[in-house]
């Protein structure tokens, strides 16, 4: 396949989004999309270190042994999900105490593994880097979103603000509310992704039937 | 079509019982309807009006739900089997009055569109709607929950009859108990002497068997007397008190939700009866609804392993055969 920067904003956020295509990451997705911050602060964490992991598991992809590669992998994100840990705590320790336990986790995010191994370690460096950010720009506005609607349901505030009081449906707030939420956000996004997909074919064909018959013109 | 020809294929069953869900749900209906009077009667025309709003959300949320499934209007009355008006009754009776209008909407709408809807319709949910709706509500609003109103006006928190059952023992007249005179609780709950009518009318017309909800009720019972260090005139009490009659004769009993065979059923009503009994007194609340759902999980297992005998199957020695 080739690769255009085109191609991959779209495949990371929308034709394979990680949390609302691919399905991974369910962990971070359910307990921490309490709150819309939340989702922001993680998405932005994991952003950062997919680009840098994707960059270095690129740039070493000639140098590892195939059969060392999951522990050569999980090697290279742990340094930088430590590197994250301790910027979080010193400049942002509001953030860093509420994402908790799952910041370190993140070494065992499988978007971050599944990138690394089946982009990184296939392209090169720029590519690999351009794909963490995309795929990191579509975790991070699924899990805002998702933070949002169960904020705002949970408790009638968004990012903290209230928007009214005497109102909330705790249900969402809880995690049997994460699971419903998590569900009508695949079913609506796997809507909107088949529309689109619907709509590309449908230029595709345009097209087709455009230069056929500008051809026929031309004979 | 067929009538006309003399004969004509058709594979098994044969013989066709005249009752429809239709029939079985509109009786259901009926036989809440003494219940609805009782609450009204205790609670005031607010409790109408409660109920009445869960219901009309019931219906609602079933038709929107299939427009929005690109069915037509007619199909929605075609095919109106009667099972939404029973979950939002249900559901509307299993709150308090005190709740805020809302409350009740959204429990049916709940109830009808995630718990059965979603999952095919009737005859397809894999809980009861009505006890999802309820615990819905119960963990949605927490605000307003624990809070119960006495007939007469008075809002009390904390301590129900059930409750102060755990604490202090009981102190207060059957008879009021067992008729709902002066009782906190829920618009349907309170008077048992209506919810009794109604299961005798739904048993005389064999659409529910009678025995098995009196199982539950009596295993609830018994085993609660046991945990409360074998205190028999606690019986009496902590069977009339809380939701567990309305719960064992109008939700633990839908069909959807209870095992297909008769042992099953059985062994279904015996641990629901165990779990809600052990749940009460370890935590001291009523928990006839929370029983009830988790009960509900485990019937696809009961029914993996408990299987009806086909006719004429003969047990051999070598581990079952077909």
């Amino acid at each position: 396949m080739k690769n255009s920067l085109k191609n991959v904003a779209v495949s990371g956020v929308i034709t394979s989004n990680p949390t609302l295509k691919l399905v991974l990451g369910t962990c971070p997705t359910l307990a921490l999309t309490t709150l819309a911050m939340n989702g922001i602060g993680m998405g932005l964490a994991v952003t950062f270190v997919l680009i840098f992991s994707n960059l270095l598991v690129s740039l070493l992809r000639k140098v590892i042994p195939n059969q060392v590669r999951i522990p050569a992998f999980v090697l290279i994100i742990a340094t930088f999900v430590t590197a994250v840990r301790i910027l979080l705590d010193k400049f942002l320790p509001v953030i860093y105490e509420s994402l908790g336990l799952y910041l370190p986790l993140i070494v065992v995010n499988c978007i971050i593994l599944a990138r690394a191994e089946s982009f990184a370690s296939k392209n090169s460096p720029l590519w690999a880097m351009a794909d963490g950010l995309f795929m990191g720009i579509g975790f991070t506005l699924a899990l805002t979103a998702m933070g949002a609607v169960r904020e705002l349901l949970g408790s009638g505030a968004i990012f903290g603000v209230k928007l009214w009081d005497n109102f909330s449906i705790a249900f969402f707030s809880s995690s049997a509310g994460a699971f419903f939420t998590y569900g009508v956000f695949i079913a609506l996004f796997s809507l909107l992704s088949s529309f689109i997909e619907k709509k590309q074919k449908d230029k595709q064909m345009q097209k087709l039937l455009d230069s056929t018959s500008t051809s026929e013109v031309k004979q | 079509m067929a009538e006309n020809k003399l004969y004509f294929y058709s594979s098994s069953p044969h013989v066709k019982s005249k009752t429809s869900t239709r029939f079985i749900m509109g009786n259901v209906c009926i036989a809440l309807l003494p219940t609805l009077i009782a609450g009204t009667i205790f609670f005031g025309w607010m409790a109408l009006l409660f109920v009445a709003i869960s219901v009309a959300s019931a219906i609602l949320s079933e038709l929107v739900y299939l427009l929005i499934c690109k069915k037509t209007f007619k199909y929605f009355m075609d095919n109106f089997d009667f099972t939404s008006i029973v979950t939002g009754l249900l559901v509307g009776l299993s709150l308090g009055v005190n709740y805020p209008l809302y409350a009740g909407a959204f429990g049916s709408a709940f109830a009808i569109i995630v718990v059965k809807m979603l999952f095919g319709g009737t005859g397809k949910n894999i809980v009861n709607p009505a006890v999802a709706g309820r615990i819905f509500v119960f963990i949605s609003f927490q605000s307003i929950v624990g809070k119960w109103i006495v007939p007469g006006g008075e809002l009390i928190t904390g301590a129900t009859t059930l409750t102060n059952l755990f604490q202090n023992g009981f102190s207060g007249n059957l008879l009021d108990l067992f008729l709902g005179v002066g009782l906190e609780g829920c618009i349907g709950e309170t008077c048992k002497l209506a919810l009794i009518l109604g299961a005798i009318y739904l048993a005389i017309l064999k659409i529910i068997d009678i025995r098995l909800p009196l199982i539950y009720v009596a295993v609830t019972g018994l085993f609660q007397t046991c945990l409360m260090g074998f205190d028999f005139n606690l019986f009496l009490p902590s069977i009339l008190s809380g939701g567990l009659i309305l719960g064992a004769f109008f939700m633990a009993t839908d069909y959807v939700t209870t095992p297909n065979t008769k042992i099953g059923n059985y062994v279904y009503f015996v641990a629901l009866g165990l779990v809600t009994a052990g749940l009460r007194v370890a935590t001291g609340m009523e928990v006839v609804s929370f029983a009830i759902l988790l009960m509900n999980l485990f019937v696809p297992l009961i029914d993996k392993f408990i299987r009806p005998r086909p006719f004429g199957f003969k047990k051999t020695s070598k581990g079952g055969g077909k």
